[in-house]
């Protein structure tokens, strides 16, 4: 559905995307999981149509992604601010929104009703917007992006700074939304949002893709399939330099991860342990995570 | 102690990186009191209007008529008007029609007519004709005073040359003459003078000099009496007549655009409220163009600035009976007109700023200078001569212009398009700085 080839921005001496080329499919609900500044919005941006690449194409059903705007009917665009009229009610909020797409009378009443009532806004209907909390104000900015039932929907970041409930509130909206057929684009620095909802995932930094795939294509790309946790100072610093033949050791905050070789076997770490009079129960076992490949791919975690 | 010093240390700090503030704070005041030295004359060494348009229209052939016109070309309250040129460049005296005409185009607010027979052998006496535009009272009232002044100085010389006209046409030149050396004699004896020279200046008309003096020191005397007796000015208001309040009438346009550039400038300052909220990444994203959104806020605020200053008028003519419906669609107009152009400028200010904040500091600025320059505060004629050509670029000015020409002149539609022609020209100008602002500038960015 959505081809970028190529593209490239630039915002003076800053290369904000370098070359990124990707697919999006029809019904996809695609994940770009990266850190703050990793050039996430940009590429929204420039999908959207609200910037100019210096460089490649993008496309939705063939229809080029531009600041003329010929593909902004099919797009739905909820950004990472609060893009709301405060002093104004949902309702009146929506109408204006509505009908620059085109919608009037009776399909945009009908419209509204629905995304309202999709969001569980219906009962504040009439409230000004700067009286709502955080998390219904997020509920509506999306309730917004959906009036002109769009074919494809961007999300920048749209949990930004709301409570767990209001999260999942949208969590559960937006999968609703992918179930009845929307493709949705979802930007998040939250590699627990990226694994729960995404069906591929591209992950992004420094304005470069560097690795496309579903959650276990990802996964399969790390050198390690399980993960050992154990608590700092457990383990003496001359055993624990031995526990490196089993795979790479990375020291955390409050405790060490083992990542283990793939032809490791657990039975024989395990035994090892055992041996050195380790008892088992200060090992965790984990499987290896988006953090875990973001960091094998850059060389840092989401947050640095 | 220690809190509050460290609190006070803080507002330093604040206000020290705050450079809209800092502006606000010295550089604005600063500028702001050099304009308006500059606008009231402070560093002048003569006060009082200069420059205004006195257009004279001499059908005398009296020589003494001519140092009148000479007089009044010295006064430098006055831009004497004499001649026009016509068709062919070729200058010409201006006639009195043209002048009448000249005053519907506020070309001229006052006029000094000087008929064939503003002197003659028949009668004692001077007659003089004064058209008059009173539409600020305060010019008006100036220069009255200043023309009375001017005619008076040289009245005992033009009365003179007039009963020495008369003298010598009934009792014959010789005995005239001798008349005349006798009153010579006596008048150099009484001021100390050379009988002479006397007689010679009275000859070429500068006794007024001496005469004049003694005159202008009693005013309100037997001397301003007999003036007033035997000097006919006839005086002829050529607009404003109608005008029921004539102060609210001529003070209300100024307010009203004041007010309108302020409320004009705060909105266009919405852009940036609009950017920071993110809604442009909505609307940008929708069919909306950028195009779209700078011509919704020009068509806001023009409806807005026609929709305020018509209430305004009607608050006047509620208040102060201010006659706004006798000429109600040309009112309309200029209104329309001026509203276009005070958008203009507000969405200048908020092409070429980067923050609200510095678009208030610059309006401000802007604004009061424009206020004080445009003559919303008081006449431009009492401003130095560059202040009133500035003032000239400025909405304020035409804009009061237009107003009145529509509540003062009742003017036609036709009368009322140049002025309409320049705050359309002023505004396409100021769109067009601030489109290409717009285009390559962070608003959108």
């Amino acid at each position: 559905m959505l081809v970028v080839e190529n593209l490239t921005k630039r915002y003076g001496t800053l290369t904000a995307l370098n070359d990124v080329s990707l697919h999006v499919r029809r019904g996809e609900f695609f994940g770009l999981l990266g850190p703050n500044g990793a050039g996430k919005s940009t590429l929204m941006a420039l999908v959207a149509g609200l910037r100019q690449p210096d460089a490649g194409r993008m496309s939705i059903d063939g229809v080029p992604c531009d600041r003329a705007g010929a593909a902004s009917a099919t797009i739905g665009f909820v950004p990472q601010s609060l893009a709301l009229y405060e002093d104004l009610n949902a309702e009146e909020n929506l109408a204006i929104f509505g009908r620059l797409y085109g919608l009037t009378g009776a399909a945009l009443k009908a419209r509204i009703d629905e995304c309202l009532v999709a969001v569980g806004l219906q009962e504040r209907r009439r409230d000004t917007v700067k009286t709502f909390s955080g998390g219904m104000q997020r509920r509506l900015n999306l309730a917004a992006s959906l009036l002109h039932a769009p074919k494809l929907l961007l999300c920048d970041e749209p949990t930004v700074g709301i409570d767990p409930q209001s999260r999942n509130a949208i969590f559960d909206l937006l999968e609703q939304l992918n179930r009845d057929g929307l493709t949705i684009i979802y930007s998040t620095h939250y590699m627990e949002e990226a694994t729960r909802l995404c069906s591929r995932i591209g992950i992004i930094d420094h304005g470069r893709i560097h690795a496309l795939g579903t959650l276990d294509e990802l996964l399969e790309q790390l050198p390690s399939r399980e993960v050992v946790t154990f608590p700092r100072g457990s383990v003496a610093p001359g055993l624990a330099a031995k526990l490196e033949q089993f795979g790479a050791l990375h020291e955390r905050a409050e405790s060490r991860e083992l990542h283990l070789r793939a032809d490791v076997r657990l039975a024989e770490f395990f035994t090892a342990t055992a041996a050195a009079g380790l008892p088992d129960r200060l090992f965790q076992l984990k499987r290896p995570t988006l953090e875990d490949l973001f960091l094998h791919l850059t060389g840092k975690t989401l947050r640095e | 102690m220690k809190l509050v010093l460290t609190l006070l240390r803080k507002e330093l700090l604040l206000f020290s990186k705050d450079r809209v503030a800092l502006s606000l704070t010295f550089l604005v005041p600063v500028v702001l009191i050099y304009i308006f030295g500059a606008v009231f004359g402070v560093n002048r060494t003569s006060s009082g209007p200069t420059g205004i348009p006195l257009a004279v229209i001499n059908e005398s052939a009296a020589p003494e008529i001519a140092k009148l016109v000479e007089a009044l070309r010295k006064e430098t309250a006055f831009r004497v008007v004499e001649s026009t040129t016509d068709e062919n460049g070729v200058a010409r005296a201006l006639t009195e029609t043209e002048v009448r005409e000249g005053f519907k185009a506020n070309r001229y607010r006052f006029a000094l007519v000087l008929p064939a027979d503003a002197t003659s052998d028949e009668t004692f006496g001077l007659r003089l004709k004064l058209l008059f535009n009173p539409r600020n009272e305060i010019e008006s009232q100036m220069v009255l005073g200043l023309l009375q002044r001017t005619i008076y100085t040289e009245a005992p010389m033009l009365l003179l040359r007039s009963l020495e006209k008369q003298a010598a046409s009934a009792i014959g030149r010789v005995k005239t003459d001798r008349f005349y050396d006798e009153m010579a004699a006596t008048i150099g004896r009484s001021f100390g003078l050379d009988a002479a020279k006397v007689r010679e200046s009275m000859k070429v008309g500068s006794l007024g000099d001496i005469v004049g003096a003694k005159t202008s020191g009693s005013t309100n005397g037997e001397a301003s009496n007999f003036l007033e007796r035997v000097i006919k000015i006839e005086q002829e208001q050529l607009a404003g007549a109608q005008v029921k309040n004539t102060g609210a009438t001529r003070a209300v346009g100024g307010w009203a655009m004041m007010f309108l550039l302020f409320a004009l400038s705060g909105s266009a300052t919405s852009l940036f409220e609009e950017k920071k909220a993110g809604l442009y990444l909505r609307l940008l994203a929708s069919p909306v163009r950028p195009s779209h959104i700078l011509w919704s806020k020009y068509a806001f605020g023009i409806l807005l600035g026609l929709v305020q200053l018509v209430a305004l008028f009607f608050a006047g003519r509620l208040m102060f009976g201010i006659d706004v419906t006798s000429n109600f669609a040309n009112l309309l107009v200029i209104c329309a007109a001026a509203a276009v152009a005070c958008t203009a400028f507000g969405m200048l200010l908020a092409a070429v700023t980067r923050t609200p904040a510095a678009a208030q500091g610059l309006a401000t600025l802007l604004i009061l200078t424009m206020s004080a320059v445009g003559g919303a505060w008081f006449p431009t004629s009492f401003m130095p001569e560059l202040i009133q050509q500035l003032s000239k670029l400025t909405v304020v000015y035409w804009a009061m212009e237009g107003f009145a020409q529509v509540l003062w002149n009742d003017c036609t539609f036709a009368e009322l398009l140049p002025t309409v022609g320049v705050l359309l020209g002023i505004a396409a100008a100021l769109i067009g700085v601030s489109w290409w602002r717009f285009r390559t500038g962070p608003v959108f960015e």
